[in-house]
């Protein structure tokens, strides 16, 4: 076709004239895909575990976050307490599962929370990722290091979130002694941390049979001692490095923004020897770079210090208590002889309200069995993190907000731990290969 | 087209008519794809005109509250969210103009008599203080401009609606 000059330029602007306003429109979706809200309701989630730990999470699942379409647990007297659960907090009912595959299945779930006992996480948390599931873990993250790196490797695969539930990482004391103290350089130079979690009490629970006739081998337990005990055997646990240490050594790790590069330890079972095979009595040493050292003790014999985490810096003190409480203390000045002196720095305000059920990362617990209380029973900010948590990891499925302990943080925490755990059974020293 | 308008005069009507379109489309877009989810990570719940009804003030805020309650509620939301869209969208591309400006009036008639700012100082939720004039009425007025300066005819897919062909042709020759 051939056009004049001056038939170009009259199409020309008719065209311009007539699509005045696309350029805008496309303006306007451009806009509205970065910053614009993203489509979508309540995360869709099953819980696989409703043990003491599952309820927590599923009690303070808040329901503009979260839809609990289904629970999954092998014990049917735990479903029933979730269903109580449910109906306390106004969450409608949700359908039942005993076969955690059988409801990703059947349900039409976008994430699971989960909350089983450690040496079944691997193998759930890799299913449900290869299965295009969202997972929020219970800590520990894994049994093993190689398990953890599995666990890494189908979240990278599958591009879905995953997150460990050390609740620590969404805790305002936290959030507020990191930025306030230990990153604004407060502490000075830091060479060592005291990470405490001491109980007086047995950590061996008792439960009555869900019937007569059930049957724990079904799911791989020898009796159902070993199914409401596995805390304390090897084939299925870690002891108190990976329920109580795996939190305040993945905090640790986020202050030191380090991983651990040796372990050694003692420890074993001196109190309760009641054939359980986990130390009762654990004491625990990490290495790390710059002279930095970490000592971790959990102790079933007293509960005078409860728990707690110290920072010792060379310009001061910061101690992290009961997970509500955070206490700042100056190093005298050079040539001053008086005692470090507080600072009454309130770094976040105290919590009320009681705290929900008993688990091992819960004051509750401080006697072992739920049996004490204490100066740190107060509650309320706990219950917070459990729930910020939950929001937060919706949030990362909706809308690819930042975790704030993915894969990799805990990753690190988890293989601290089971250096240390190993270090304390085989009574060396482990050095731990990044 | 206006022969009396110059070609800065008709750039800023058409760059108007595009400005508010584009705010009645981000508006209703907001709505209709709710629920959703910020940027922040914080859920937003499906829209409904319920708390804003019931929040009406005003010599006819009884009318409006009693809709908050009525079964007309759901279609009301529809209709909102649905008629800021394509209000937005027939604004920003010139398409079915007139009528687009016509349902903008209607829709911000509608807003500014169910809260009719009487109070004169800051009301909660609002960010100032207004009497009588608030920007749902200047916003109005802004969309009464485009409506009689007929925006339709000066840029736009009207222009090649049926009939309106010759008028592109008529439109380029005239600005030629």
């Amino acid at each position: 076709m051939s056009l004049t000059p001056e038939q170009q330029e009259l199409g020309r602007r008719n065209f311009m004239r007539v699509l005045a306003g696309t350029p805008a429109v496309a303006a306007l979706a451009g806009a509205a895909a970065l910053k614009g809200p993203v489509r979508g309701g309540p995360v869709r989630v099953g819980f696989i575990g409703t043990g003491g730990q599952g309820r927590t999470l599923l009690e303070q699942t808040d329901p503009q976050f979260a839809e609990i379409v289904a629970i999954c647990d092998i014990n049917p007297l735990q479903l029933a307490k979730a269903d109580a659960s449910l109906a306390q907090t106004k969450h409608p009912p949700a359908k039942h599962y005993a076969d955690w595959q059988e409801m990703i299945q059947k349900e039409k779930l976008e994430a699971v929370v989960l909350a089983s006992p450690l040496f079944t996480h691997a193998d759930i948390a890799v299913a449900c990722l290869e299965a295009g599931l969202h997972v929020l873990s219970e800590k520990m993250m894994a049994y093993d290091v190689a398990s953890c790196e599995r666990i890494a490797e189908a979240a990278r695969k599958n591009r879905r979130v995953y997150e460990v539930g050390h609740q620590r990482f969404y805790n305002g004391v936290y959030q507020a002694a990191y930025e306030g103290i230990v990153k604004a350089g407060l502490l000075g130079e830091l060479y060592h941390a005291r990470l405490v979690w001491h109980r007086n009490g047995n950590w061996r629970r008792h439960a009555e049979l869900p019937s007569p006739d059930y049957d724990a081998s079904r799911w791989g337990y020898p009796s159902y001692d070993h199914l409401i005990n596995w805390r304390l055997y090897k084939k299925y646990s870690r002891g108190h490095m990976a329920e109580l240490a795996s939190h305040q050594v993945a905090v640790a790790e986020w202050f030191f923004d380090a991983s651990a590069t040796a372990a050694s330890g003692s420890g074993g079972v001196y109190r309760f020897k009641d054939g359980r095979e986990i130390p009762d009595h654990t004491y625990v040493t990490l290495d790390y770079p710059g002279g930095r050292t970490v000592v971790f003790t959990s102790i079933e014999s007293n509960a005078f210090d409860n728990y707690y985490e110290a920072y010792y810096g060379t310009k001061g003190t910061l101690v992290l208590s009961g997970e509500i409480d955070a206490f700042f203390f100056e190093e005298p000045a050079a040539g001053e002889k008086a005692a470090p002196k507080a600072t009454a720095i309130e770094v976040a305000a105290k919590g009320a309200g009681p705290v929900g059920s008993a688990s091992e990362s819960r004051a509750r617990d401080a006697a072992g069995s739920g049996a004490g209380g204490g100066a740190a029973s107060r509650g309320g900010d706990r219950n917070l993190s459990y729930r910020n948590e939950i929001s937060g990891f919706c949030a990362a499925v909706r809308t690819g907000a930042p975790l704030k302990c993915g894969a990799l943080r805990a990753q690190g925490a988890a293989r601290s731990c089971i250096s240390g755990f190993e270090a304390m059974d085989t009574q060396t020293r482990i050095v731990i290969k990044a | 087209m206006d022969p009396t308008l110059s070609r800065n005069q008709q750039i800023t009507l058409v760059v108007l008519r595009t400005l508010i379109g584009w705010h009645f489309l981000y508006e209703g877009f907001t709505k209709v794809l709710t629920p959703a989810w910020s940027r922040a990570g914080a859920p937003i719940g499906r829209f409904t005109s319920a708390g804003y009804l019931r929040g009406s003030s005003g010599p006819f805020s009884d009318v409006f509250r009693s809709l908050a309650d009525s079964s007309l509620l759901p279609w009301l939301d529809l209709v909102v969210a649905w008629g800021l869209v394509l209000i937005g969208l027939g604004l920003m591309l010139g398409l079915f103009t007139q009528l687009a400006c016509a349902s903008a009036l209607a829709l911000l008639a509608l807003f500014y008599l169910s809260a009719l700012p009487l109070s004169g100082v800051r009301d909660a939720g609002v960010e100032g203080a207004y009497l009588l004039v608030n920007k749902n009425l200047i916003e109005a007025a802004a969309v009464a401009v485009v409506l009689v300066f007929r925006t339709d005819r000066i840029a736009g897919l009207d222009l090649l609606r049926a009939g309106d062909r010759a008028r592109v042709a008529a439109v380029a020759e005239a600005t030629r």
